[in-house]
């Protein structure tokens, strides 16, 4: 939802579906750097990042692949902030998202829709 | 803290995380300090603890009861509510939520329980991701927790009372004062434990003019796809 806010504001349009989907473009510069980087990152790939930290620093300069890095390990702990409080989508964000949710199948990350998933067993 | 590296990070970053560490040391509203860093030893148990790798492989993460690798005298509905914190949080639901209450715990030692842990989950994500030892546990301060006055907090559907908006200007860099969003008033029951979590997070991101070596798209690609990774809806 922030990657429709920039490509807004910086006029362009970003193809949102590369967030969930690997295989598309997302028409960032330097994605595939950023991708890998942060996959790694998230997914406690420590073997392979090390190596893609190297690519990665002489592809974008090592300022910018340790700053993707801060971004990243940034979100690492405010996406497990909003999971453990439940906090609901801000109004706007709610409204003007219906549809980007549901494209880029972030709308099954929903509240509802994961305890529907996950909580069967206890239920 | 990040002495040992040739990496270009910011100043005010490692200041920040140094600040960050040190208050978990100290008693905060509603657990002692040496609670506190027994949350941070508990979170980084998660990540090689044999019950949660079982559950990860389950359709379901409440399948499989059992011990957690721990390595804390937390009690073990804290224990087993920062590990799945730590180590699935795609799979969170209000079940987890749910059983902590009936455990008879407060919202309020709640909130402080995930500040502390996230907060440590950004520096340590940080410093596993440059290569980096993790950072000494912090030596936990003497005394018990302080208390706090009653938060100004209301019920907008979240599992836990949010702040009243607006109240927090400068949590997030680049942010309007009115446009609070929800994610900074998460934790407004403890607003210490706000304090706490977004003094580790402000140097990481700017909703506008990111002060970073990036292009504000490719901050909110990385954002964008963390947030996919760790499943999360907001």
């Amino acid at each position: 939802m922030l990657l429709r806010a920039s490509g807004q504001s910086e006029q362009t349009d970003y193809d949102l579906n590369s967030v969930t989907d690997n295989e598309i473009d997302s028409g960032v510069d330097s994605s595939h750097w950023l991708r890998s980087l942060t996959e790694a990152a998230i997914q406690s790939q420590w073997d392979d990042l090390a190596s893609i930290r190297d690519q990665a620093g002489t592809a974008m300069g090592t300022q910018s692949m340790v700053d993707a890095l801060v971004v990243a390990s940034g979100f690492n702990g405010i996406t497990r902030v909003a999971d453990a409080t439940g906090i609901p989508l801000d109004e706007n964000t709610q409204e003007m998202t219906v549809d980007m949710r549901e494209s880029t199948g972030i709308e099954r990350f929903n509240y509802n829709e994961k305890s529907d998933r996950y909580d069967l067993v206890t239920s | 803290m990040y002495e040992h590296t040739d990496y270009p990070l910011r100043k005010h970053l490692v200041e920040a995380h140094e600040r960050v560490w040190e208050n978990i040391a100290e008693p905060g509203p509603f657990w002692t300090g040496a609670e506190r860093t027994s949350m941070v030893a508990e979170s980084r148990a998660a990540t090689s603890c044999h019950l949660c790798e079982a559950r990860r492989q389950e359709l379901s993460p409440y399948a499989i009861d059992g011990a957690h690798n721990s390595e804390t005298d937390l009690d073990d509905v804290i224990i087993d509510m920062i590990h799945r914190i730590r180590s699935d949080p795609g799979r969170i639901t209000r079940s987890m939520f749910d059983r902590v209450m009936n455990a008879g715990i407060s919202p309020e030692h709640y909130v402080e329980v995930v500040s502390v842990v996230n907060s440590s989950v950004i520096i340590d994500t940080l410093h596993a991701a440059l290569g980096l030892p993790l950072a000494a546990l912090p030596s936990p301060k003497p005394g018990e927790p302080t208390g706090q006055p009653p938060a100004n907090v209301t019920d907008e559907g979240a599992w836990v009372p949010i702040a009243v908006g607006n109240e927090r200007p400068g949590l997030i860099n680049g942010l309007s004062n009115n446009r609070e969003p929800n994610i900074a008033r998460s934790m407004g029951l403890v607003p210490s434990a706000v304090q706490l979590f977004f003094t580790a997070f402000r140097p990481h991101y700017a909703l506008q003019n990111i002060p970073l070596d990036l292009q504000q798209s490719q901050a909110e690609f990385i954002a964008s796809r963390v947030s996919a990774l760790n499943q999360c809806f907001y």
